[in-house]
Order: C-alpha cells, then sequence, then structure tokens
C-alpha cells in the first residue's frame, strides 16, 4: 500500500479565481525518494502544503480530491496529528526556527505531544544524532549557518518521528557546500533509516541521481512522473524549460543514450559509462 | 592568489587598493582586497557564505567605507561621496526584493530613485515607462508592489534600480529562488547591459551560472581575494575551488573524470571532447 | 537591544545557574529600592551592590556595554531634571542632587535587569512563566520575541541599505520630512513581518503546536539550596537598605 496517495487533487487559494492545482493524482511508495521539481509558481510549495494538511485545515480554500498519509485522510485530521506522518522543511529556516536554542527546538515537537519527559528527552538526542548535530544542541539558532540551521529544522521534525519528510526548497538560501551537506543528510536517512523522501528542488544536478522517481509540475498539473532518467531525457521535460543538468544535455546532444540504451545523470556515471563503452 | 590581470596601465572603474574591514574587532570582514574592475566588464563574485562577498559589495556604493585602504569608483574616492551620490552611479539590486518594496503602486516603487535622483519630470514619466515594459509590468502598474508574485516582485526590484540607468549595476544573488527560465532571462540581461557598455557586477553561490554567462570570476574566502581571472581558468582549478568549498559545475566535473586536458567549462568543447573520445573507439 | 543587555551569553557561573525566579525576586526587590530612595548615596550604593554580582557572573563586558549604551538617556535624564527643578524651585544645589539622583536611580535599574538578562537564558525565562502559571501561549510569544530581535533588527538593517542604495537620504529635510523619510524603511519592514508570523505560524502548526492541552517541558526548573540562600541574601540587604530609612531616617 502506497505511504503516500493523493488522488485527483485540485485546490485554489481563497480569494484566487485560479486554480493552483489540478487534478494532481500521485501515490508514493514506502521509503521512495521522490523529486519534485517545476518552473516558479507551478505549485510546489502549495502541493507540499497539502501533503501535511496545512492545507485545507489552515488555509481554507477550494479543495477537491483527496490526500492520504500513512493512511490518514488529510481532511479529517488535524494539522497536529498529521505532523506525526509527515515532516515539513520550509525554503528559509530563518522563519522555522522560533526557540532560543537547538536542544529546545528539536524537543518543541514531542513536547507538544506531551510524550513523557524522559521520551522527550530520548528524542532529541536521537534526532540530533541522526542528522550528526548533537555537538550544537547548546546554539541559540542565531550563530548557526543556513546549512546547520536547516539541519536543526529536519531534526526537530524527526522528533515527531515521521515516517515521511516533504521539503520545499531546503536548500534555495544556502552556499553550496551546505546545500551539498544538508542533501547528503537527506540521502542518509532516506537510505538508512526508510524515511520517505519527497523532495522540491531546482538545482537537478545536484540531486537527479538520489531520487528513485522525479515528478514535474507545470501550472499546477502534475505532467511527468517517473525514473529521473525517463523523465530528464525526454522532450517533454526540455520543452517545460527546467534545468536538464549538462551531463543529460552532452549526452542527448550526442546520442550515446540511444545508442547504448542508458541515460546517466552524473559526471563519474557518464565517464564510466564512456570508458565501458570504449574498451 | 591567481591573477591574470594586469593592474596598471588600464581605466579602472571600480578600484579597491588594500581595503580592510571589520564589524567587530579583531575579525575582519574583508582583508587586503586590492581589486579593478573595467567599464563594461562583467564580473561574478563567489564565495561561501561568510566569505566576505556582501561586505565588499557595500564598499562599492559606499554604504560600507574602508577602515583601512581606499576604494575608487567612477573617480570618486567612496570615503568623500555620499552613498547618495555613489547610488547615482552604482544600481545595487537587493537578493529579497521583499526588503526594498514598499511603494502604494508598482509605478511610484519605480518612481522612487528617480525622484530621489531629482529627475526632471518628463524623464520621470519616460523612464517609468520604459522599465514597466522592458520588465513586463506594464498590466501591473497600478497594483500594490506586495501583491505580485515572487518573480514579478524580483523583476520590480530589478526594474526600479535599473529605471535611472546606472553605470554599474551590482546584482546580489540574483538567481535565488529562480527557476531555469528565469535565469536565462536574467543572462540576457546581463548580456545586454554589457552590451550598452554597463559594468556589471553578480554575486552568486551558483557556479553553474557563473560557469555558463561570466567571463570573468572573483574568488573570495575568508575575507580575502584568493583568484581573480578568467572564469574558465578559475573554475577549472581543482585546488582553488576545494580551498573556497566551492561545487564545481557539472561541466568541468565531466572534464575531470574524463580526464580531458584542459578542462572546460563550456558545453561545445565538451561534446566536440567527447565526440573524438568516441571517433577514438571507431577508429 | 544591545543597549539594554539583552545580548545574553551561555555561562557556567553560579549567577547563571540560579533559578530565574529567584533573580527575579532579588531584581524585583532591588528595583523597589531603587523606586524608594531618593538620596544620591544611597542609590549609588544600591548600583553598587549589583557589581560584584557582575564580577562573579563574568558579564563585565556586556554590562558595561549596557551602561555605556544607556549613557544618552543618563545625560537627557540628569539635563532634563536639572534645568525642570532649577526651574520650580530656583535652588541650583538642589536641582544638582535631584537630577544626580535621577540618573542613579536609572543606572542603578539598567545594571539590575542587565544582571538578570545577561545571566538568564531565555528559554529559562519562558520555562519560569510557564511554572509561574502563565500560559504557555505568552510565554512562548515571550520567548519568540526574544529569539527574533536579533533578526528584525538585521532585517532593518538591509532595508535601509537597499533604499539608500536607491538613493534615500535618511538626514534630509525638516523634522517633518525626516520622519517621513523612514516610510520607505517602516513599510517593508512591517510587510516582511508579517510574511514572516505567517510562515513561523506554518513551522508551528507543522510541529504539533497546540496537539495537547498540557504539553510537557524537556526541562523544569527546580529551586535549590543556593536558590533558597540567594533569596536570603538578597531579602536581607533589601531590609539593610530599608533599615537606613527607619533608622537614620534617610529617605
Amino acid at each position: 500500500m502506497p505511504i503516500v496517495e493523493i488522488r485527483s487533487l485540485s485546490y485554489t487559494y481563497p480569494g484566487s479565481t485560479k486554480p493552483t492545482l489540478t487534478n494532481v493524482n500521485l501515490s508514493v511508495e514506502e521509503g521512495e525518494f521522490i523529486l519534485l521539481t517545476g518552473p516558479s509558481g507551478c505549485g510546489k510549495t502549495t502541493l507540499c502544503r497539502c501533503l501535511n494538511g496545512l492545507i485545507p485545515n489552515s488555509y481554507g480554500g477550494e479543495f477537491n480530491g483527496q490526500v492520504i498519509v500513512d493512511g490518514l485522510v488529510t481532511t479529517e485530521h488535524p494539522v497536529y496529528e498529521i505532523a506525526q506522518h509527515v515532516g515539513l522543511v520550509f525554503q528559509n529556516p530563518e522563519n522555522e526556527l522560533f526557540c532560543t536554542s537547538v536542544e529546545r527546538e528539536v524537543a518543541f515537537g514531542p513536547e507538544n505531544l506531551a510524550l513523557p519527559r524522559e521520551e522527550v528527552r530520548k528524542r532529541v538526542e536521537e534526532s540530533l544524532a541522526m542528522v550528526g548535530i548533537s555537538h550544537l544542541r547548546d546554539k541559540s539558532p542565531e550563530e548557526l549557518s543556513g546549512g546547520e540551521q536547516q539541519k536543526v529544522a529536519i531534526a526537530a521534525l524527526l522528533a515527531m518521528k515521521p515516517k515521511i519528510l516533504v521539503l520545499d526548497e531546503p536548500t534555495a538560501n544556502l552556499d553550496p557546500a551546505s546545500a551539498q551537506s544538508v542533501l547528503n543528510t537527506l540521502l542518509k536517512l532516506n537510505e538508512e533509516s526508510g524515511v520517505t523522501m519527497i523532495l522540491v528542488e531546482h538545482r537537478l544536478e545536484m540531486v537527479a541521481h538520489m531520487a528513485h522517481r522525479c515528478a514535474i509540475l507545470n501550472e499546477g498539473r502534475l505532467v511527468l512522473v517517473g525514473k529521473p532518467e525517463d523523465v530528464l531525457y525526454s522532450d517533454e521535460a526540455e520543452a517545460i524549460g527546467i534545468g536538464i543538468p549538462k551531463v543529460v544535455q552532452v549526452t542527448k546532444a550526442l546520442g550515446i543514450n540511444k545508442m547504448t540504451g542508458k541515460c546517466p545523470l552524473t559526471s563519474w556515471s557518464l565517464a564510466d559509462l564512456l570508458r565501458v563503452w570504449k574498451n | 592568489m591567481v591573477t591574470s590581470r594586469p593592474f596598471e596601465g588600464v581605466e579602472e572603474l571600480i578600484l579597491f587598493e588594500d581595503v580592510s574591514y571589520s564589524y567587530s574587532p579583531g575579525r575582519y570582514a574583508i582583508e587586503h582586497i586590492n581589486l579593478s574592475i573595467d567599464k563594461g566588464e562583467v564580473v561574478a563574485i563567489l564565495g561561501e557564505n561568510g566569505a566576505g562577498k556582501t561586505t565588499l559589495i557595500k564598499h562599492i556604493n559606499g554604504l560600507l567605507k574602508p577602515q583601512s585602504g581606499f576604494v575608487i569608483v567612477s573617480g570618486m574616492n567612496t570615503k568623500d561621496t555620499t552613498v547618495a551620490t555613489l547610488a547615482r552611479h552604482v544600481g545595487l539590486v537587493f537578493q529579497n526584493p521583499d526588503h526594498q518594496l514598499f511603494a502604494e503602486t508598482v509605478e511610484k516603487e519605480i518612481m522612487f530613485a528617480l525622484t530621489n535622483f531629482n529627475f526632471p519630470e518628463d524623464e520621470i514619466s519616460r523612464r517609468v515607462d520604459w522599465a514597466l515594459k522592458e520588465f513586463g509590468l506594464l498590466e501591473y502598474k497600478d497594483r500594490p508592489p506586495f501583491l505580485l508574485s515572487g518573480g514579478e516582485r524580483k523583476r520590480l526590484a530589478l526594474a526600479s534600480v535599473l529605471c535611472y540607468d546606472p553605470q554599474i549595476v551590482i546584482l546580489d544573488e540574483p538567481t535565488t529562488g529562480q527557476d531555469y527560465r528565469q535565469k536565462l532571462h536574467l543572462a540576457s540581461l546581463i548580456k545586454k547591459l554589457n552590451s550598452e557598455s554597463k559594468t556589471v557586477v553578480v554575486v552568486t553561490h551558483d557556479i553553474e551560472f557563473a560557469a555558463d554567462f561570466i567571463p570573468r570570476s572573483i574568488i573570495m574566502s575568508k575575507g580575502r581575494v584568493i583568484a581573480d581571472g578568467d572564469s574558465e581558468e578559475l573554475l577549472t582549478n581543482r585546488e582553488l575551488l576545494m580551498s573556497a568549498s566551492l561545487i564545481p559545475p557539472q561541466l568541468v566535473e565531466l572534464s575531470w573524470d574524463l580526464a580531458l586536458n584542459p578542462p572546460t567549462i563550456h558545453f561545445d568543447e565538451i561534446v566536440s571532447s567527447v565526440k573524438k573520445l568516441l571517433e577514438g573507439k571507431k577508429a | 537591544m544591545k543597549a539594554f543587555g539583552f545580548d545574553y551569553k551561555r555561562g557556567t557561573s553560579i549567577i547563571h545557574i540560579l533559578d530565574p525566579r529567584s533573580k527575579f525576586i532579588y531584581t524585583i526587590l532591588f528595583t523597589a529600592l531603587t523606586v524608594y530612595f531618593v538620596n544620591p548615596l544611597v542609590l549609588l550604593l544600591v548600583f553598587l551592590s549589583s557589581v560584584p554580582m557582575v564580577i562573579v557572573a563574568g558579564v563585565g563586558k556586556s554590562w558595561l556595554r549596557s551602561i555605556r549604551g544607556s549613557l544618552f538617556f543618563i545625560a537627557f535624564i540628569f539635563i532634563f531634571n536639572l534645568i525642570g527643578i532649577f526651574w520650580t524651585t530656583g535652588s541650583v544645589a538642589d536641582a544638582l542632587i535631584m537630577s544626580i539622583s535621577m540618573s542613579l536611580r536609572f543606572m542603578a535599574l539598567i545594571s539590575i535587569f542587565s544582571v538578570f538578562f545577561l545571566t538568564t537564558p531565555p528559554e529559562d525565562l519562558t520555562q519560569s512563566m510557564v511554572q509561574l502559571k502563565i500560559p504557555y501561549d505568552y510565554a512562548l510569544t515571550f520567548n519568540m520575541a526574544m529569539r527574533f530581535v536579533p533578526t528584525l533588527s538585521r532585517e532593518a538593517q538591509i532595508i535601509m541599505d537597499a533604499q539608500r542604495s536607491r538613493g534615500l537620504e535618511l538626514e534630509k529635510g525638516n523634522i517633518f520630512q525626516r520622519v517621513r523619510n523612514y516610510i520607505p524603511i517602516l513599510i517593508p519592514l512591517i510587510i516582511s513581518s508579517f510574511r514572516r508570523a505567517e510562515l513561523v505560524a506554518d513551522a508551528m502548526e507543522s510541529r504539533a503546536f497546540g496537539a495537547a492541552k498540557r504539553r510537557t517541558s524537556l526541562y523544569v526548573l527546580t529551586m535549590g539550596r543556593r536558590d533558597f540562600f540567594f533569596i536570603l541574601f538578597s531579602a536581607a540587604a533589601f531590609l539593610a537598605f530599608l533599615s537606613l530609612k527607619i533608622l537614620l531616617g534617610i529617605q
């Protein structure tokens, strides 16, 4: 059974006349890593908010269809309940950290759930360790770099033991090295702890190879879903105007994908492919 | 330090001479910066957060005055010139449009700088019209800026600075949160400004963007300029990128993985090199 | 805000590890003293009594910054009182003594509050509010205010830079014009604060805010023996000061 199921989802914000999402269908298996991309304003952020029930529970608006996460129909459960199944990481870490120390930040979720104190403490320890930031516990979010802040945000969500993490352009405001470090953390969580990932990202060259599947949203519709290599090598993806990774462009320009039947996403896989093929 | 530029005998538009600045005693935000940028150049400033990029560009329009050394912009020493005077020559577009948009309408937003610089009235309306059309904002003319979409706000921020036709344009992280199409637009805007012999300085994390569109790069690390020169030369230098904590562009990675000599940042060159490799197989 | 001693840094001194509630009692008692007395010598004594705590806590630098930051206000209070009292009483001596008292009173207040804020982690402050049965929503609001003060001041700086880069001259014109010059700074600041408030609300909801009526607290503050002694000592000092009035009739 899929862990996330979106069924003919359409959504219009209150006061708006144009729907932001139109008939979106997607199911995600447990443990999958989904890369969601698409041009600005295509509805990615809105879709993220639908996944943890902020839409429609807090936003109102016209909501049609169904979103089921970990067995919960989002319209039938309050956000705080869904939060224990889906964690949502935002674009700007500055606005998602509101406590004065990292430890309190991570404790905030489990405290809200009124878990026994020992359990809260245990979850704080575990989450900090999972993200590799135990050494930052006494810092104030103000003192941290953007990458560290984003890791704190991730740890703060993990403390509620969600099976699914949804990340809305978590690296947009980070420098490349911090971005890479955050992405590696996500990959590790997915591979080692089996957390289902739904990652919104523009910088496809950095993430395409991490994902099991790639989905492209365009003007509120899910237009392409499939293996990253199938999606990124398709002519439709090129036409929509997402930033196709250079390796894909080189491979396509030379027709290597057609000749070998392989679709590399990284420089090293293309180089390996050429090496093997040459001999 | 890697440098491939002559320092004397050219007429610089922006000149940094041994500039240092610190916000708190004992820790320099930028240190011993020597730099010269000519009229009509397009330059990228790269480096991780905290490398000193923002401090550096704030010296160009005088928001910060050097604590030691000096900065000359369009022949003016920034120490003796007000921000308002320098701003007339230097247009600085900040990363987040929400940090500057305030007017009741898009039109008034564009008028703000023009009024501050005392442009005559007919000139103001001419320039506002131009900016509205140039940045595709004509239909939003009477709308409040904060009701525009993110992409539109970013364009308005650009329009509200470029409307007064500054000689030097500085863009701080212009590609943040921008999709591929928007980046292409930005690249063509930079090209256009360049063709009008404007000087464009782009502060960016987006090394792919710099590699694709900007001929000269300045790489900063820990408050110092550690390299300054031809983008291709710098962005294919593995040790240099490592020491500045920069992730190489994917084409450069590919060049290295294919052991191309010399490595390149140009798509066409990679394609023809790989083609040669493949022909080698057939032969 | 730094001028008022809000730049708390983590520390391990005896003053730092006291329960915020005991420090709060000290703050209340000594604030009362500064309000109660007008004798400049007593006020000087109250001021000086806070200095050993500053030294023990090792926050001298930040404390000095607080005092230095308030010098402008102190000068203002001094001059204002001097002129005002001279105007009404016509006595230079009275005016001088009174304005010295007022300035010392203000300095003592700054110092006492600095000790409190410089040695108390904001989160412990919030926690002590919760344990004093103040509703969690209010305590959290207070905590968030502390958290976002630096963010807001940084943002104000960026906005000011952005508008000056578009030719805004803040110091231009008469007093009314100058106030109006700040509109292009205030509006983006307000709008982005609203935007931030919405995003923060989303982030809080996404972390199960409001899930249970009574939430857990990771840490619970407990009063120890040192708190008992500290309160005892503060109360004793308070009474000693009061006895100055009762026994010696000092106002």
